[in-house]
């Protein structure tokens, strides 16, 4: 079926899953292969990431062609997708110039996987805020700055939304950019069923703008062009305090999966200077936490 | 107030990663050899700062446990913020800077 086969090259990143590039037959490819780890064990097996990939891309959602899971790739499981051209790296893409009509671009993304139909991919779960307090609970030190983000969302939850599919990591870093904007949503191993509007979040959160911190919109644009878009394509409405609120919720998400990161470090799982720095860097995030607390006028 | 890695920790894995990816890649004698002296001056690091008392955090563990329990009086923020901003300075002093 496939012509001549090039010779695999390793590419550098990915924590807890290997991609390597290889082209078939003149057609550029990437398998993404288990790991040492997994980031934490709400993440999707490569199966399932898989048939997530299947049912986007017959829906229309810009993504990577899958092309094949294979269960036993010398010893791991892997699938094989299509390797798309264009900059993932979101240091570089904040510094690019990129199309002004990006934002619009990414709600129009969010809008489609939003529709997706959750009876085809019924392993996914729901996902609910308590199961950060669990993961903040499991690294066992105290993190009052955390303590207090996570108090403000108990007193200013606002009304829950119905569960839908969503991506679950929807930001720069984790979608391929060229000069003509958005080419492809990568990343699907965190999907799950959630309110829309935090997945409509994460991409504000700081640590996500990439040195940016005043294009709110992960290091790239504005939010409400953004936001205008995504309520024009679907009939939910998301209002900017619903924003703000999730956009808190992603600090403190992204705050514990700091310390979550170097705890697999510390406890031997992966030993790496990468995870274990981020227990340090984590600061940062909290930091984030107390000032967006001060913008809602908690002192 | 500094959390984890402690510095002992931190300096243990620079010490994992120069012996076991720098090194094994280095063909340069020369280049070789500094490698092994600075890891035996990490060594040296290292052993210094295991003999520091380890941080008491019974203070943050106590406000931790007061904001679970909804107990967040006026200036609790401020509070934790300026705790926050002294880490920095050492963990990442130019976030601070960059305001």
């Amino acid at each position: 079926m496939l012509g001549p086969i090039s010779e695999p090259v390793l590419l550098p990143g990915g924590a807890s899953k290997e991609a390597w590039a290889v082209d078939a037959d003149g057609e550029p490819l990437l398998v993404r292969r288990a790991g040492g780890g997994v980031i934490h064990r709400h993440t999707l097996s490569l199966r399932h990431e898989f048939e997530v990939l299947q049912v986007a891309h017959e829906a229309g959602v810009k993504v990577p062609r899958p092309v094949a899971y294979i269960e036993d790739l010398d010893g791991r499981e892997a699938f094989v997708m299509q390797r798309l051209a264009g900059e993932t790296i979101g240091r570089r893409i904040v510094r690019m110039t990129v199309p002004e009509r990006l934002p619009v671009q990414m709600a129009d993304e969010l809008a489609k996987v939003h529709l997706l139909p959750p009876e085809r991919l019924p392993f996914l779960a729901e996902a609910s805020i308590d199961r950060l307090v669990e993961e903040l609970d499991e690294i066992g030190e105290p993190h009052p700055a955390i303590e207090l983000g996570l108090w403000w969302l108990r007193e200013n939850r606002p009304p829950t939304r119905p569960a839908l599919v969503v991506h679950g990591d929807f930001r720069i870093g984790n979608l391929v950019v060229d000069e003509n904007g958005l080419v492809g949503v990568l990343d699907w191993e965190f999907a799950h069923l959630d309110d829309p509007a935090r997945d409509l979040s994460f991409a504000l959160v700081r640590a996500w703008r990439f040195g940016v911190p005043d294009r709110r919109l992960g290091g790239i644009g504005d939010v409400e062009p953004y936001l205008e878009r995504y309520n024009e394509l679907t009939c939910y409405d998301v209002r900017p305090e619903e924003i703000d609120y999730w956009e808190l919720a992603g600090n403190v998400a992204w705050a514990i999966g700091c310390l979550t990161q170097a705890r697999r470090h510390l406890t031997g799982q992966e030993r790496s200077v990468e995870l274990a720095i981020l227990g340090r860097l984590g600061a940062e995030v909290e930091h984030e936490i107390c000032h967006l607390l001060e913008l809602h006028g908690v002192t | 107030m500094s959390g984890r890695p402690t510095a002992e920790e931190l300096a243990q894995a620079i010490e994992e990663f120069l012996a076991g990816e720098i090194l094994p890649t280095l063909s340069d004698p020369r280049l070789r050899f500094r490698t092994l002296v600075a890891l035996n001056a990490l060594g040296i690091v290292e052993r210094e700062l295991a003999k520091l008392p380890r941080e008491d955090d019974a203070e943050q563990r106590e406000l931790a446990a007061r904001i679970r329990a909804d107990e967040v009086p006026a200036g609790t923020l401020a509070h934790v913020k300026a705790d926050i901003e002294a880490r920095l300075r050492t963990d990442s002093p130019g976030y601070l800077e960059r305001g």
